[in-house]
């Protein structure tokens, strides 16, 4: 088993993988080969954004449009925006750094326009750094309290964290400035997670029915809500065909692939996870389900898969700042079979974001570390909200009764 | 529903809502690795190793001539100017006297890390003037990427030290000796 302190002298000297990066459907190199060159000018080393894919033409333009004029704040938030859709999309934070590079002349004027800081929270929001997130957005909701986007960024983010009250009250606002379709899947969002999955599911498919006409962005958010409150009530068959669902309309978002794929491995299929993400290793949220997958499947490559899984880790603790708890906790529980780290991160990471899966991360590590009563908070948690999540129940109970 | 959409246009002015939830997902930003050694025989010549992302350099000097979302050895070595253009403006060393030294790229070699390709920029560093510390300026895609850090470490007698280059950390004092 290789550990992740075991690759901190191997990232020190920067030779962390030989050959080049897997490109679509590639095997993947042998560890510790020193920088070289490659044998052919016909040499694959890299995905990167496609000319002809339209987000990447419509971010092209969008920052065409801005260089003629750099001081048009609609032209940056607009280029941001749609920096920050895509990065999400395809789960690569870099397009984050991107957006905060185009409104960082407006971000630092000494009272900044409601929109950039609204913008930046979503940025903060994107990275995890929830408090200062928050922060921005009541700040954005005292200029102006009718934004409907900072209404729902909080809600988003107060559902993340568990503050379930406070998430009623922002998806309330939601419904008052941005109308039914918007207002009613927050509400049907928040519901899946507060025991009225039954309801949640009523409500969404209201908006699934009456939002056909909208974006495919919108339908897909809402047949993933409906997804995740089908899982919430074991009925499984309507969760994947909703999930299957979103996916048609969004074949490459990176939060549905990932949804879908915990969705497969916890139904005992993860033979269809590396197909599924097979074009998307570059994100580490889809890496990490793919080495889950080849570790279930005790393929050949599984061991280095880990250790690639645990090199990203190591990258993101180098370069110090954002945590990613729950993504690590899962790996270091599954992966590195290390209940007791895996519960330092997952108790590290409940106190400040509280979705299902958090509590679920909690509890596994504390029953495989044989700590129950370090779980006592998410027990708790479930029991006060009701959440419905069947797999996150039972290892309530079994903590519970231990 | 229609009617609902008209509602929608007005009250959220000209910019559609971004729907997807900011939750949980780990990411890679962008990182560098810049690796300084001091020369076994003479301690006041540094030799360096930079590690620059090839997905970061196509962003900024766009490197896949044909579009197709793949880059090639063959695209990469075409831009390789440009990439140290681009790069070397981006990393400064000043001697004692506050005099520039110059920077010498030696080798372009590719280097892989979990995340991805990497341009591997070998350099050295020659100052005029003897002096036991250096001044280290480095702003890769600052300008661009406020998140992208560079990852450093320094090599010499006395010993490995590392340290993290950002926007709010971007001039080092190295000591050679």
């Amino acid at each position: 088993m290789i550990r992740v302190n075991l690759l901190r002298t191997a990232a020190m000297g920067l030779l962390l993988w030989a050959g080049a990066a897997p490109a679509r459907g590639a095997a993947l190199p042998a560890p510790y080969r020193a920088p070289y060159i490659p044998a052919s000018d016909d040499e694959r080393l890299q995905e990167v954004a496609s000319a002809s894919d339209p987000k990447v033409v419509e971010m092209r333009s969008l920052r065409a449009k801005l260089d003629v004029a750099p001081r048009d704040l609609d032209a940056a938030i607009r280029l941001a925006n749609s920096y920050i859709d895509y990065g999400r999309q395809i789960g690569d934070a870099h397009y984050a750094g991107y957006a905060e590079a185009v409104i960082a002349p407006w971000t630092a004027l000494p009272a900044p326009p409601a929109i950039a800081t609204l913008t930046q929270a979503t940025i903060l929001g994107y990275r995890h750094q929830f408090d200062a997130a928050r922060g921005l957005l009541q700040a954005t909701l005292l200029l102006e309290p009718r934004s409907a986007q900072a209404w729902l960024t909080l809600a988003t983010l107060d559902m993340v964290q568990g503050r379930y009250e406070a998430a009623r009250k922002d998806c309330a606002h939601v419904m008052n400035t941005a109308g039914l379709e918007f207002g009613g899947a927050c509400l049907g969002n928040l519901l899946s997670y507060t025991g009225q999955a039954r309801q949640s599911l009523e409500l969404l498919s209201q908006n699934e029915f009456s939002g056909r006409r909208a974006s495919a962005a919108y339908q897909a958010w809402i047949e993933g809500l409906i997804a995740e409150a089908a899982e919430r009530l074991a009925d499984w068959p309507l969760a994947e065909e909703h999930y299957r669902c979103a996916l048609q309309l969004l074949p490459h978002d990176n939060f549905l692939l990932v949804a879908y794929a915990d969705f497969l491995l916890d139904r005992g299929r993860p033979g269809e996870v590396p197909p599924l993400l097979a074009d998307h290793s570059q994100s580490d949220t889809a890496f990490l389900r793919l080495a889950l997958a080849k570790a279930a499947l005790h393929s050949p490559d599984a061991s280095r898969y880990a250790w690639m899984m645990a090199a990203r880790f190591e990258a993101l603790r180098q370069r110090g700042g954002d945590f990613f708890g729950r993504e690590e906790a899962r790996f270091a529980l599954q992966l590195q079979h290390d209940p007791e780290t895996s519960l330092v991160l997952a108790r590290q990471n409940w106190e400040f974001q509280r979705a299902p899966w958090d509590a679920r991360v909690l509890l596994e590590a504390a029953l495989a570390a044989h700590q129950p009563q370090a779980a006592a908070a998410a027990v708790a948690f479930v029991e006060q909200t009701r959440l419905e999540d069947p797999v996150v129940q039972s290892l309530a109970r079994q903590v519970k009764n231990r | 529903m229609r009617r609902f959409l008209h509602r929608l246009a007005p009250l959220l002015g000209s910019f559609p809502l971004l729907l997807a939830a900011p939750v949980a997902h780990a990411h890679s930003a962008s990182d560098a690795y810049l690796t300084l050694s001091v020369d076994g025989t003479d301690e006041f010549t540094l030799h360096g190793q930079w590690d620059i992302a090839l997905r970061d350099l196509d962003f900024a000097v766009s490197l896949d001539d044909d579009g197709d979302g793949v880059l090639t050895w063959g695209e990469v070595k075409r831009h390789q100017a440009a990439i140290d253009r681009y790069a070397y403006e981006q990393l400064s060393f000043k001697d004692g006297t506050g005099a520039s030294c110059a920077v010498q790229p030696t080798r372009h070699l590719i280097d892989a890390h979990a995340d991805g390709a990497y341009a591997a920029l070998f350099f050295d560093v020659h100052c005029a003037h003897r002096s036991n510390t250096l001044a280290m300026h480095y702003t890769l895609f600052f300008p661009i990427d406020p998140s992208h850090r560079g990852i450093f470490v320094m090599h010499s007698v006395a010993g490995t030290s590392s340290a993290v280059l950002s926007p709010q950390n971007a001039s080092l004092a190295l000591a050679l000796k």
